[in-house]
Order: structure tokens, then sequence, then C-alpha cells
């Protein structure tokens, strides 16, 4: 297999843009009209994935290890999407035509030949890790929704009972698939501990124009029956540390560290947190009246509300600005999450004074979906 | 030459990133573009460049379609107008232009959607301020009678009321301002709750509206 002519090939294929994964479903869904059926509506999401996806192989091939991983991930990610292993040959298929249509005049039988081998690798190791993965895990889990609480303007608490239980470490998140948006997955924190009955909650915050959030939001969501994800992301508590904890949590980035909250509840003997709260307005603070409650009974546990602007129960500015106010934190251990900016500048601001980069735990919801 | 190519591809502008752009609010006071004229003439700007992507885009497969006859040709191959892979070729592009067209409606329902709940966002924000306005003013011009009162009890109390007559007047006029206080306080209470609930009234009617526009 010539590396050096794949990839060249590719860069070829890769001038011509988004008409490349357009090209590659249209010819995939011609030849094969029942996988239609597993995408979306609007594909304008779809092709940016498979672009990244085969940008990140092309650019990984020389990393064997780093690939093989990522191709894991992809191929037990793909299980809940409904994809079987016969649609991996659809796959290989139309991604073959969409090269050699882009290739032009430098498509030869060697490159064909070339390109056939190296799919059929990725194939082998994506449709492996999916059937070890079946022998573990169903497809997808159903959520039931059995209780909506509204907490503010935009932010409601959805309940859902999982069926089978979903197995999940505190911090982590499942992509959800609503059924009046079929095929469009969103990815949503579970915001407490795992519970024997399988019940799980997720703050919902009403995004402007987001299919899912909206759709989540709505009074009719309950009674549904949601569709979940395996449980992904590195966010997670370090449960051999004893060191104390600092949390900053923007508006329903609160979600994963509340699972952390109730994960250290449950302990012996908690390490001190310091919990940093905040949004745009008091409203926002949708759950406020429960982390006090929460903080009275448990003394390890201090809850710093903070609103950007406004009339404030506690403090007042910015979240990265306020944590900063406060000093010593280089010896803690950090737990951050909400908008990537505000994620982003609190690690900033946090290893500028000092703290580890390995101590900064974050969870970031930029590659999350609407 | 790996995949630069493809993210230095990513990076041009494309009508998407017209369609999205945003742009910082001025400061209050200083002077910037009137919004409406700005976002009409960037969607003018967009469908031009999607006109044009489009166009080169078949273009660009009219150049590979006659590619092929030649290179048919030079293989000694009878040319036909329409190589073997032509039909299918056309196929996928009529269905890439279907698939393109079913993502803009997509777009624009959502972006529709979104224009709703900014929208009620703004309006709820307008909704509180004047209900906090109200609530002001009516709690101001309960301070006022109560001032009033206090003021009047006390030059009662100067005067000294003579007579039981006058002590039970005076008593009368006491409990009285008690009950006003009190009906006032409800007055306000019963106000608040009710603009509280047109608040989520209409918010849920939003709600509803946003969720019969199609996903396309």
């Amino acid at each position: 297999m010539d590396i050096a002519r794949l990839k060249s090939s590719f860069a070829r294929v890769a001038m011509h843009g988004d008409e490349v994964p357009l090209h590659f479903y249209s010819d995939l869904v011609l030849k094969h009209p029942e996988t239609r059926q597993l995408f979306p509506v609007s594909m304008q999401a779809q092709r940016a994935h498979l672009v990244e996806a085969l940008v990140t192989i092309v650019s990984s091939v020389d990393r064997v290890e780093d690939l093989a991983a990522f191709l894991r991930d992809l191929g037990r990610g793909h299980r809940k999407f409904g994809a079987l292993a016969e649609h991996y040959a659809a796959v290989g298929d139309s991604l073959l035509a969409t090269f050699a249509y882009f290739c032009g005049e430098a498509w030869d039988t060697e490159l064909e030949a070339d390109w056939r081998d190296a799919y059929a690798l990725i194939a082998e190791v994506m449709t492996a890790a999916a059937r070890e993965d079946e022998q573990q895990h169903p497809a997808f889990w159903t959520g039931t929704v059995v209780g909506q609480e509204h907490r503010a303007f935009d932010v409601s608490v959805l309940t859902v009972r999982t069926d089978p239980t979903l197995h999940y470490v505190p911090g982590q998140s499942v992509a959800v698939e609503v059924p009046s948006r079929p095929r469009l997955w969103r990815y949503y924190s579970m915001a407490n501990a795992p519970r024997p009955d399988g019940i799980v909650e997720f703050h919902i915050r009403l995004i402007d124009g987001g299919a899912v959030s909206m759709a989540l939001a709505g009074k009719a969501v309950v009674g549904t029956q949601l569709r979940l994800g395996p449980a992904v992301g590195v966010l997670q508590l370090d449960t051999t540390l004893t060191k104390d904890i600092l949390m900053v949590a923007g508006s329903t980035g609160l979600a994963p560290l509340r699972a952390m909250l109730d994960q250290l509840g449950g302990m012996r003997q908690p390490p001190p947190v310091h919990l940093f709260f905040g949004a745009r307005t008091a409203d926002g603070l949708y759950d406020l009246p429960g982390l006090e409650k929460l903080s009275a009974t448990q003394s390890w546990l201090t809850v710093v509300p903070v609103v950007a602007a406004g009339p404030s129960p506690g403090e007042t500015g910015l979240l990265p600005d306020v944590v900063s106010r406060y000093s010593g934190w280089a010896q803690h251990e950090a737990y951050l999450a909400g908008p990537t900016e505000m994620v982003q500048d609190s690690a900033a601001r946090l290893a500028a004074a000092g703290m580890p980069a390995a101590s900064i735990h974050v969870e970031d919801f930029g590659w999350s979906e609407p | 030459m790996t995949s630069d190519a493809w993210y230095e591809e990513q990076r041009r502008l494309t009508p998407d990133n017209l369609e999205t752009i945003t742009f910082p609010l001025t400061r209050w006071g200083r002077h910037g573009y009137e919004e409406e004229p700005v976002r009409a003439f960037l969607a003018e700007v967009q469908a031009e460049m999607l006109r044009l992507v489009n166009e080169r885009a078949s273009l660009w497969q009219e150049v590979q379609r006659l590619r092929r006859r030649v290179l048919g040709k030079e293989n000694g191959n009878d040319a036909v107008l329409f190589g073997k892979d032509d039909a299918h070729v056309h196929a996928v592009r009529i269905l890439s232009s279907a698939q393109r067209t079913a993502d803009r409606y997509v777009a624009d329902a959502q972006a529709y959607s979104g224009r709703l709940t900014e929208e009620a966002r703004s309006r709820r924000d307008e909704i509180m301020i004047q209900a906090h306005q109200h609530a002001d003013l009516l709690l101001e011009e309960a301070r006022t009678k109560a001032r009033a009162a206090a003021v009047a009890a006390i030059d009662g109390d100067s005067l000294a009321p003579q007579t039981d007559h006058e002590r039970r007047a005076a008593r009368a006029e006491i409990a009285y301002l008690r009950t006003f206080t009190e009906v006032y306080r409800k007055h306000l209470k019963i106000y608040t709750e009710d603009v509280l609930r047109t608040i989520e009234d209409w918010e849920a009617r939003e709600r509803s509206e946003a969720r019969e526009v199609p996903d396309g």
C-alpha cells in the first residue's frame, strides 16, 4: 500500500470541499436507497462529520495506535445510528466511486486497489469494535421521560428512566435522540450519580433554534421514549486524590458536576469542595435552592452563586474573573463545565495562577450538536 | 501534502458562513451600521455565492464528462455523447442538488424557530421590566400614603385628641390605614402573580408554535 500516494490523492480530492461528501452521500443513497433512513433530513452536519472523520483518519495514518483507537470509538459510536455490518461494504463502494470521480484522470487500478485495501482495514477495525461492543451493550438505551420540572425561563430538569439500566461514571454524558427529531443526536450529561433504579436527570437549556433542545424543553416530551447512546466523556472525579476540589459550573454545565457532588456525598469522607455556579442573571441560577439545601447539610460543600450582571445572591461578574478573585487554588483539583469560552478562560486563569495542567479537568460541550 | 488542502478548503468563505455570521454590537453611544440593511445585503451576497458555487460545481462536472469523452476517443472507443457512467453521475448531481435544497429548508426552519425563541426572550425581559417598574410605582405610592398617614398620626398625637370621640375617630383612622395597607399588599401580590402567569402562558404558546415549525 503506497501511503504517500493515498495521501496525495486524498489531498487532490479534498480540494473539492463540500462537493465530495455531497457526492458520496448521493451516490450511496442512489445505490442503496435503504441507507437514507439512517440519516437526518438535513445532511449539512452529517457531511461535516464525514469530512472530519476522513481528515482524522488520513492525518493519523502514521500513528497506528491513535488511528485504531479513533476507529474503534467510531465503530462503537455508529451502533446507535443503526449501522450494520452490511452497510460498511456499501459505504466503501460509494467512497471509492467518489474518490475516483474527483481524482479524475489520476485514478488508476493501482490507486483503486490501494484505497480498497485501506478502506477494508478501516471497516475491519470499526466492525470488530462494534461486534465486541455488542456482547456487552445494546446499540442504544431507551429513556422514558417520567418527569419535567421548569426551573427557569429556559431551563428544565428532565427525569428519565433508562432501560436497560444505563451504566456510567458521574461526569459522563450520552447522546440523546428525541422521537420528534429523528436522527438528530445531542449530548447531555447525567446530573446524578448512577442509581439502582436506573433513573437519570438531564438539565435542559433551551437553545434558540436548537432542534433537539427545543423538543426536550417542550411540555410534550413527558412520557416520550428517548434513545440514549452509550456513556462517553472524559470528565470524571479522580477518587484516588484527597486534594481539595474546585468546581466551576456555567449554566447547565452544572449537570456533570452535580453528578460528582452526588458521588462525593456518598463517600465516607469527601474532600472540601468549593463550587462556583454562574449564570447571566439571577434567574438563570436554576439549581441554587437545591445546592444551598445540600451545602446546609454537607459541611464539605461551599456554594458560591455568581451572576454576570444585575442583582446577585452572591458574587457579581464573569466566572473566570470571580474565581480569580479568590486565591490559593494552586493546590486544588479543578473540574470545569459550561460554555466553551468560559471553560477555556477559567482553565487558562487557573493555569496562570500555578495550577498544574493535569489538575484541571474540563468538559467541553463544543463538540456537541445542537 | 496531506489533508492541509482540506483544511484550506474548510477555511474558505462559504454561503453558510454568510448566513450565520454575526457581528458584535457597537457600544452604547457609538455609531454602527443599522442591522437590517446589512443583513439584507448579506442575504443577497449569500444567494449569489450559492449560485456561483453551484455553477462552478456543474462546470467542473461538465469538464470531467468532456474529458472522459475525449479519453474515450483516444482509446479508440466509439465516443458517445454520454459515457457509460454519465447517467449515474447525472443522477448523483440531481440528488445532490435536492439534498442541498432540503438542507436549506431545514436551516431556514431552524433559523425561524431560533428567531421565535429569541423574540420570546426579549418579550419576556420587557414584560419583566415593566412589571418591576409598575411594582416600584405601586410601592412608592403606598410609601407616600404611609408617610402621610404617619405624619397625620404624629400631628394627631401632638394635638392630643381631647375627647373620647376624637380618640375613637383616630383609632378608626389607624384601623382604616392598616386595612388599606393590607389590601394594597394583596393587590400588589395578585398583580405580580398575574404578570408571571401571563409570561408563562405566552412562553408555552410560543413553544408550541415553535414546535409546529417542520423540520424540513
